[in-house]
């Protein structure tokens, strides 16, 4: 049985799935997607994979998966036994879902400015940064309240894939030129996850020291 | 030259042991960072090495390293350790620009002149400050200070307009707002509070209604 993830370094999408491979110490092949300059994500054969022309793909076990959110759902349902990733008791499965669908919904205004600025996407960088501004306070807003409760994850006592699906592109917002000046609370939860056993760095994200 | 000025920058239970944090006041960056055994720093967010900012470095026990080339710089601004050269004791030369900091009422404070003679603002006792919150809002600081003052004389209680803008509330509770001018489109506000709702249930009520205050200043 072989993991295959379909993958490109400089994804903050695909950095979500490697990040979740290393902590469950699962072995996978990575098959490298040139998505810029080359745009390989939208040739034919790629679209025969995922229709949809976007990065991440997992394939396991004869499923192919896209979309990083599902594929953290996946891995957490398949192969934490623990139910660490994802609990599945009511009052912290639900919100953990919320959170979710946010780092896929609101946040990913974050990685269109640093899509703009990095790889010259043309799009509407101020509303982007306007947006992601905004995704930043809510998030912050939130992690302020935790912090009150001397908590540091954003929901129950150990991080979850709501915490490992908001990093990425909240940890990355400076190269889209969203500065992390504003969010305090965001910059502690932010160290505390770099701080995971397990953790492995990416371009533009340093191991902590 | 920079004004001889107190400016509340964080708060202080916000600014973590071996953490390094981004900071802007009056358009200058600064890297506020705190050692291993609790003691803070306000200097220039810029390594004398290659310019790289010092916020984004990580903190070693006492010293500050830049994330760059590993560069680290002792509490007195003197660069102790350059790793590529492990054999070498830098140069007296090498060192990072310091700025004055204190702590009082649970709020980080820093003055950007050279040989700051200005006094903290008197808020009283030190003891007994505990967090609320930092908001920031768009405009420049005289603009936050009348928006802040103006909101909170909406509220039940007596107002008193400063350099720090405080409300007495009925139960005897003090809330404290301290201003960060960062840029012209820009200030931070440090929301503190001292008395019966220095709780972790009071805090988390005092959170709420700043939140709904900068809501409310951003609609107008």
């Amino acid at each position: 049985m072989t993991i295959t993830l379909h993958d490109y370094s400089l994804s903050g999408s695909c950095y979500k799935v490697r990040l979740m491979l290393g902590f469950l110490g699962l072995d996978y092949d990575r098959r490298q997607v040139d998505f810029y300059p080359g745009r390989q994500h939208k040739r034919p054969e790629f679209l025969a994979i995922n229709p949809l022309g976007q990065l991440p793909v997992l394939e396991d076990d004869g499923l192919v998966l896209r979309d990083a959110q599902a594929i953290l759902c996946h891995l957490a349902n398949r192969y934490d036994g623990g139910g660490t990733w994802l609990p599945r008791d009511p009052a912290r499965f639900g919100p953990v879902m919320m959170w979710l669908m946010f780092a896929g919904g609101e946040l990913m205004a974050a990685s269109s400015a640093r899509l703009h600025d990095v790889m010259s996407y043309d799009l509407d960088i101020d509303a982007a940064r306007r947006s992601a501004r905004a995704a930043f306070r809510v998030l912050d807003d939130h992690l302020t309240h935790r912090e009150i409760d001397g908590a540091t994850w954003i929901v129950g006592d150990h991080p979850t894939i709501a915490d490992l699906a908001c990093f990425p592109y909240v940890a990355l917002s400076g190269d889209g030129g969203i500065g992390h000046e504003e969010y305090p609370a965001i910059r502690n939860w932010l160290r505390e996850f770099r701080k995971l056993p397990g953790f492995h760095a990416m371009s533009g994200i340093p191991e902590y020291v | 030259m920079p004004p001889d000025q107190w400016n509340a920058v964080a708060l202080d239970s916000q600014i973590r042991a071996s953490s390094s944090n981004p900071v802007i006041v009056n358009d200058y960056a600064v890297a506020l960072w705190r050692s291993a055994s609790g003691q803070v720093n306000a200097w220039e967010d810029r390594c004398p090495h290659r310019g790289m900012r010092l916020s984004l470095g990580f903190v070693e026990g006492e010293q500050l390293r830049c994330i760059y080339h590993g560069w680290g710089y002792a509490p007195d601004g003197q660069c102790r350790q350059i790793p590529a050269h492990p054999d070498l004791t830098p140069p007296k030369t090498i060192c990072a620009r310091r700025h004055a900091v204190e702590r009082r009422y649970g709020l980080i404070w820093t003055n950007l002149a050279d040989d700051p003679q200005a006094a903290l603002p008197d808020l009283g006792a030190d003891e007994g400050w505990v967090a609320v919150r930092s908001i920031f809002l768009t405009g420049g600081v005289q603009e936050a200070r009348k928006a802040v003052a103006g909101d909170l004389a909406e509220w039940d209680g007596t107002v008193s307009d400063g350099d720090v803008v405080t409300l007495e509330m009925p139960d005897g509770t003090r809330l404290a707002a301290a201003f960060q001018p960062v840029d012209a489109g820009s200030t931070g506000v440090h929301f503190v509070a001292r008395g019966p709702a220095a709780t972790a249930e009071g805090r988390h009520g005092l959170a709420r209604q700043v939140v709904q205050l900068r809501n409310r200043i951003e609609n107008n």
